[in-house]
């Protein structure tokens, strides 16, 4: 039993050690106690003001038309292209971040097709950014809500003659009041320490997010100790939200795919629902169409040439494959303690530790990087281990969708033949090698496929410890950016968006393989 | 009277996290016997079998076949073979390696072991069928493969757990018939577990009535049946 808090050992090791370097601020180099009145400075509550307000605004502007799609589709059973729109909101799950901020750039940008000009940089573009990802997510997350509402329940609405009112008050609004605030919070908190966005969009100290006022004061203002103030504060609001949102304990179970979802109720079609959903379709499916035009009509041969852009490109593939394989082996041993935990009647140790796997929620990776560079930074040189730090902060942020995407199958089989492997004595690699790898390798392949994808577009401690010899891709978008080399960088930003689904597809069908009987 | 090849004497268990009352059993069969457990869901018929399988660990008490305690012994190596309502064939595998692997686990079978499948197989009617996949058969010969391996496995006790529920009533007489006469002709022991009091007329000579994790009668199964005279077992069975 004792391998069962092994790897969530790991993991306690992987956040305590930084939060003890930055507990231990007070040995740093150059502190003085007056240093910690920059915590009671204006600087820091404009940063955490505008970390909390783009937060609730990008939450609501995401979440609020997020039910009325979720309710469009919902309701209309059946329409063209429903399964190919379905297919663009699972989209954004594996756009990396300065991908869709190249593509917001393309379309509100000075020469796009609905210019916003200079005001683009600032709270506009950080919004626009945060709805176009979790827009979509909240509408997968919100979707099941109306598909768990039992046929028959429609069936007798139906029957007993309810009006549309009727039917939102009795049967949708209370399976949707169900899951709504865990998914509010969830969004809150992506949008809370949200880095890529804010870091390209966001503009001067007056649109600066903690997470990004951290890397400022780690990268240019060369100040440890504001930077480990910053992260505290920044670990405690996580903490907070993190601590709500398990008291609540109802975020809605929900597959990742890109797949359509099937198996829907009602059949009420209304031509504003459909308005609805292609509104929001063209919103999230703009700014990736756009993206194309431009870096197609612009100086893509140039940065196809480029020796440096391969190099790149190899980079990101190696830390996109090695944070995918290092995050499915973690979950895979997380989610079977927890589940040899469950069957021993002992369902709160296995939920603590499938908890475990979403740590980095709480402990964002700036926050982790921080205290790496805090606590390390006098024995080794982080810049030289910067692809081994960002390989195992990127497998823990694809861990919890390790243990959405694994977690369901894994205990389904373990349910349905745990009893049966042990009277037949199949275990250690037979049980593997005829059981749990021909009817797990779907998720498998599905888990890494989004972790690879994920890591590959992270933009987050790379950026913290990257340099231009070490740069991957999404490095050297923000570093084109940065140069106002637009074109070039929304060349670039399409070879990572190709690079991403490329791999997405590979592993998905190399490890997943065909479907089972 | 021969000495009862399966012996339970006080066997206790509490489900973990409270729950309701201890349960405690008491029973013996004997070899070539198929005996039946019926009662309430929830009674424990089902616990009783994963007591005896070891899937569950008793709080106390004994278990014993063929005079040897088994209680302590690792699962795999119970001479014990159960049957599930379902469940009990891998949906990625064929019919001939779901058996198999009844009989070595890493699937290294001798030529002997190969053709005591395929007299399996043959029995109970099934040759012909070894390349197919679970999904392309009736659930009736689904059960058939189940027991099937269960009978390569040679083991001296049969459990069966609602085994044969999800049949209609002439499939499961059938698979009935059939493992009573497997089960004299391999002279082993099997305990059936049913919700059908037909089943149970069917199957047994006697029969076990369990109640909140008791066996609250033992008797021939025409009178347990058909002249109860306990007030549980009429409430049970309703009127007949």
């Amino acid at each position: 039993m004792r391998s069962a808090y092994l790897v969530p050992a790991i993991l306690a090791v992987l956040v305590l050690a930084p939060m003890w370097g930055l507990l231990s601020l007070g040995q740093l180099p150059g502190f003085e106690p007056q240093d910690l009145q920059f915590w009671q400075s204006a600087y820091i509550r404009r940063v955490v003001f505008f970390s909390l307000w783009q937060a609730l605004l990008s939450t609501l502007f995401s979440v609020a038309p997020a039910i009325l799609v979720a309710r469009a589709f919902a309701l209309n059973g059946e329409f063209p292209f429903r399964s190919l729109l379905l297919r663009i909101f699972g989209l954004p799950l594996v756009v990396p971040s300065v991908v869709a901020v190249m593509g917001i750039v393309s379309v509100y940008g000075s020469d796009g097709w609905i210019p916003l000009g200079r005001s683009l940089y600032g709270i506009n573009g950080i919004l626009l950014a945060h709805v176009f990802f979790n827009l979509p997510l909240a509408v997968r997350l919100l979707l099941p809500l109306w598909q768990g509402i039992p046929r028959h329940h429609w069936a007798l609405a139906g029957q007993m003659g309810f009006s549309g009112w009727h039917r939102w008050r009795h049967l949708e609004w209370p399976a949707l009041r169900e899951g709504l605030p865990g998914v509010l919070l969830l969004v809150f908190m992506l949008c809370l320490t949200s880095f890529a966005v804010v870091l390209t969009l966001g503009g001067g100290p007056k649109s600066t997010t903690l997470e990004v006022a951290i890397y400022q004061s780690l990268r240019f203002d060369f100040d440890p100790v504001q930077a480990v103030i910053l992260a505290l504060l920044q670990l405690s609001l996580c903490v907070l939200v993190a601590v709500v949102l398990l008291k609540l304990q109802k975020l809605p179970e929900v597959e990742i795919t890109i797949s359509s979802a099937a198996g829907e109720s009602g059949k009420y079609r209304s031509r504003l629902n459909r308005v609805v959903i292609l509104v929001a379709g063209i919103y999230v499916g703009m700014p990736l169409v756009s993206l194309l035009i431009d870096a197609l009509s612009g100086p893509l041969a140039q940065v196809v040439a480029n020796r440096y852009l391969w190099q790149s490109a190899g980079k990101t593939l190696m830390l996109g494959l090695g944070a995918a394989v290092l995050s499915v082996m973690a979950g895979w041993f997380l989610l079977g303690a927890s589940s040899r935990l469950a069957n021993r009647g002992r369902l709160k140790q296995a939920r603590l530790i499938e908890l475990c796997g979403s740590i980095i929620y709480v402990v964002p990776p700036l926050v982790i990087g921080t205290g790496i560079f805090v606590l390390l930074s006098d024995y080794i040189d982080v810049f030289a281990w910067v692809y081994a730090i960002v390989i195992i902060v990127n497998a823990m942020m694809g861990l919890p969708f390790v243990i959405r995407t694994l977690g369901p199958a894994m205990r389904k089989n373990q349910m349905q033949y745990r009893y049966l492997c042990h009277s037949l004595a199949l275990d250690g690699w037979n049980r593997f090698r005829y059981v749990d790898w021909p009817l797990l390798r779907r998720p498998i392949g599905l888990s890494a496929a989004l972790v690879a994808a994920l890591a590959m577009g992270d933009l987050g401690v790379i950026a913290l410890f990257g340099t231009p010899e070490t740069a991957t891709l999404p490095l050297l978008i923000y570093q084109q950016l940065g140069a106002y080399l637009i074109p070039q960088a929304t060349a670039t930003a399409l070879i990572l968006l190709g690079l991403c689904l490329l791999v997405f597809w590979v592993l998905e069908r190399c490890i997943g393989g065909k479907a089972n009987a | 009277m021969a000495k009862p090849m399966l012996e339970i004497e006080q066997l206790c268990y509490r489900f973990p996290g409270g729950g309701p009352e201890k349960m405690q059993f008491d029973l013996s069969v004997s070899a070539g016997e198929v005996l039946s457990l019926i009662g309430p869901s929830g009674s424990g018929k089902s616990t009783l079998l994963n007591l005896i399988a070891g899937f569950l660990e008793p709080e106390s008490g004994r278990i014993r076949v063929n005079g040897e305690a088994i209680e302590q012994l690792p699962i795999a190596q119970r001479p014990v073979t159960i049957v599930f309502q379902q469940h009990n064939l891998f949906p990625h595998l064929d019919l001939y390696t779901n058996v198999a692997l009844g009989i070595n686990p890493s699937l290294k079978l001798s030529l002997e072991q190969d053709q005591l499948i395929e007299d399996a197989l043959d029995s109970l009617g099934l040759s012909g069928l070894e390349k197919r996949k679970p999904g392309q058969l009736s659930g009736g010969q689904r059960q058939r493969i189940a027991l099937a391996r269960a009978l390569v496995r040679e083991r001296k006790l049969l459990l069966l757990d609602e085994a044969f529920a999800a049949l209609g009533p002439a499939l499961r007489e059938e698979l009935i018939e059939l493992v009573k006469v497997l089960v004299q002709r391999k002279k082993m022991a099997a305990l059936l577990v049913s919700h059908q009091p037909r089943d149970a007329l069917i199957a047994s000579d006697r029969t076990a009535f369990v109640q909140d994790g008791r066996i609250l009668a033992l008797q021939p199964t025409r009178q347990l049946l058909e002249k109860p005279d306990l007030v549980e077992v009429r409430s049970y069975l309703g009127s007949l």
